[in-house]
């Protein structure tokens, strides 16, 4: 079983955080303050951990930059009530993989918690993705399903490309408009789903079933034909 | 009248009054010096005159003497007389006893006995008709044959005409003083007057409100200019108060009414008995806490963004790239509606700034014309003002904003009346004028019939690197060290 390390100073969300990663598989261990959390986050081996920013005793950027220049590699999701642009990219740098912005719905935590447990496995480079009947060629840039082209935009490319990446797993809208369009707020609209829409109607056209699931109040998931 | 006395008092105080009263001072004293040095050369002058004219007479009648004894100074003494009855010239010839022998004073005057010499007196017989006995000054010598002489001047006239100098320059010195200060207190109580209004107007503002102001006179004069500014600056001061209390008492309202709706359902629930639909009430529940919390989100976004420091973490941002991909982005979406978003421009325009802002302030544009827009809608990227400035606009062929609402809508929750059914909360526009100003971009709104046409002028990054080399050279010339000096 895949451990967690949730750092986070308030109480209930730390518990509603452990449920919620607790029923998809996870087992969690949570930190209260810098103290523990670097105590917690050197003592084992944890798949990914999530840093609260504003911390009792120790900032969270401060924890993870601890943890990282004593050696933890572990992929560290950091969670913050500041949306500020300048706040995310400095998360970024203290070696944090990935940022959350309060408040966030807790299948987006999950999302974001799967691709990084997924990112801390051998990461494979591979030139030709299957999923099922669909294969995409990332060198010749060509999208096949059951041998029949499809033709692609090359943003649509993109999505397809990192739907294939993330087989079986939930992309919340938020990761699909942060890791295709490089687009880090809310735009509040339905681009995303519009997007979706068209390359869905693309690659189910020759096939029998729906590869691309839509998850209600996430996001989308690619699944290999059941 | 207690107001008029405090006037005066505050007058009186005042550093203006004090200022002048040193000036009136300093003024009077040097009027006074040239004044006392005119008179006293004057005077001298006039006594220096009468007596060298004495001193030649007493010569003339000595020389008479000398020449033809007492017989020839009393013919000449008389014949100087019969030339000249009226003036005031005085001769006198006593014996050894001072008893008069000759000349036009009836007596030896008791200060001049005894010695020879220069004497001042005053003769009650000389000139009867004169109201007080008239000043006269003589010189007195005693002769070889024991007579006594005394040769003298009415010069009762030259002190009267001195004594009118002296008065006339006292009264002058007094009256000048006297304007001088009526001056001062009229210049500083208008001064009084003035700061006074400024102060009650002050007082009237911390005790009721921002509404007051400061009465200008209509003089355009330095005064006015203060009040003006300083009313301007209350102006300022008061919309961004009302700004602000409108914020609060939209927030209040487009907050509350969905928690007040949230509360009743949740009650509602909380009454009955656990069913089929509490999976459906919790969903809807959570979209609509949902929504409040992007509100805050982007309450504080904005609040960030204004308050973010010029510049910081700024850098060149392609802005025909970026707005390249923003129409990219939405133009799915417009065709959805049956439209497109097109791009007119190139890449390669850039501008200093901060990337991802600029990119949600185009998406919220570009959004609002794909939603409130009918088909097409163009972005396009024009340099301006030979390459100083570059113009993003984005257009759309809708229903366009009525130019009574173009200010209002980027005000705060803000919403035109027929986007009241549609999605969004009213600050996209408010995030977008916030990062123009934050970039010193100017936004416009124009009515392009049929449609709206939203305008950013940029300074190009080329204008902002000439400017700041300009602003640095003079910097860097100070902070180098003198090499002279090292």
């Amino acid at each position: 079983m895949r451990r967690v390390l949730v750092i986070e100073d308030d109480a209930e969300t730390a518990g509603q955080m452990a449920d919620s990663l607790g029923s998809a598989g996870y087992a969690v261990d949570v930190a209260r303050n810098g103290t523990e959390a670097l105590e917690r986050g050197r003592g084992a081996d944890y798949a990914v951990m999530t840093v609260d920013r504003m911390l009792p005793e120790l900032d969270g950027l401060e924890v993870v930059r601890r943890l990282r220049s004593g050696g933890v590699a572990t992929p560290t999701l950091i969670i913050s009530a500041l949306g500020e642009v300048d706040d995310r990219v400095r998360g970024l740098r203290a070696g944090g993989d990935d940022y959350l912005v309060k408040p966030f719905a807790f299948a987006e935590l999950l999302a974001r918690i799967d691709a990084l447990a997924r990112r801390s496995g051998a990461l494979v480079k591979e030139t030709v993705l299957r999923v099922g009947e669909l294969e995409v060629d990332l060198l010749a840039r060509r999208a096949r399903r059951a041998a029949v082209e499809i033709e692609l935009l090359p943003r649509e490319f993109q999505l397809l490309e990192y739907f294939m990446r993330n087989e079986g797993r939930v992309l919340s809208r938020a990761m699909l408009l942060a890791n295709v369009w490089d687009v880090h707020f809310d735009p509040m609209t339905n681009i995303v789903d519009v997007y979706v829409g068209r390359l869905r109607r693309k690659i189910d056209a020759g096939g029998a079933t729906a590869l691309i699931q839509t998850v209600r109040g996430v996001g989308f998931c690619l699944n290999a034909a059941r | 009248m207690p107001l008029a006395s405090a006037l005066l008092g505050k007058t009186l105080r005042s550093s203006t009054f004090r200022l002048a009263l040193l000036c009136v001072g300093l003024f009077s004293a040097s009027i006074a010096g040239l004044f006392a040095y005119v008179y006293w050369s004057t005077a001298d002058y006039l006594a220096g005159r009468y007596d060298a004219g004495i001193v030649a007479e007493e010569r003339l009648l000595l020389d008479a003497f000398e020449r033809g004894g007492a017989p020839a100074l009393q013919a000449l003494i008389a014949a100087r007389r019969a030339a000249a009855p009226a003036d005031g010239d005085l001769y006198l010839v006593a014996d050894q006893a001072y008893a008069p022998v000759a000349g036009n004073l009836r007596s030896w005057p008791s200060a001049a006995r005894g010695h020879d010499g220069w004497i001042e007196f005053r003769a009650p017989d000389w000139r009867p008709e004169a109201k007080a006995p008239p000043l006269l000054r003589a010189v007195t010598a005693s002769l070889p044959d024991g007579t006594r002489l005394l040769v003298g001047k009415d010069i009762d006239e030259t002190r009267q005409f001195t004594g009118v100098i002296r008065r006339g320059i006292a009264i002058g010195v007094a009256l000048l003083c006297a304007m001088a200060a009526v001056a001062g207190i009229s210049v500083t109580r208008r001064t009084v007057s003035r700061i006074e209004a400024i102060n009650a107007t002050s007082r009237a503002i911390m005790a009721s409100g921002l509404g007051e102001r400061i009465p200008l006179r209509d003089t355009r004069d330095e005064w006015d200019q203060l009040a003006a500014n300083l009313n301007s600056m209350l102006d300022r001061i008061e919309a961004l108060v009302r700004g602000v209390k409108q914020v609060s008492d939209n927030i209040a309202h487009d907050l509350r009414t969905p928690l007040m709706r949230m509360r009743g359902r949740l009650e509602v629930a909380l009454g009955s008995p656990r069913g089929e639909g509490d999976a459906a009430l919790l969903a809807r529940t959570v979209a609509e806490l949902d929504d409040i919390l992007k509100t805050f989100a982007s309450l504080l976004r904005i609040s960030a963004v204004e308050a973010r420091e010029r510049k910081v973490g700024f850098a060149p941002v392609d802005l025909g790239k970026l707005a390249g991909e923003v129409a990219d982005l939405f133009d799915a979406a417009a065709e959805e509606r049956g439209g497109h978003v097109r791009f007119q421009g190139e890449p390669g325009a850039l501008v200093w700034g901060d990337r991802d802002l600029l990119f949600e302030a185009l998406t919220n544009l570009v959004d609002n014309a794909v939603k409130h827009g009918r088909g097409d809608v163009e972005v396009r990227l024009t340099p301006a003002a030979g390459g100083a400035e570059l113009i993003l606009a984005v257009e759309d062929h809708g229903p366009g904003i009525p130019a009574g609402e173009q200010k209002r809508v980027f005000e705060r929750f803000y919403r035109l009346e027929r986007s009241r059914s549609t999605g969004g909360n009213g600050l996209g526009l408010s995030l977008v004028q916030a990062v123009a100003q934050l970039h010193e971009a100017r936004i416009a709104l124009a009515d392009i019939r049929p449609g709206l046409r939203v305008e950013f002028c940029f300074p190009a990054l080329a204008a902002v690197a000439q400017h700041a080399a300009e602003v640095a050279a003079p910097q860097s010339a100070r902070g180098k060290p003198d090499p002279a000096a090292a």
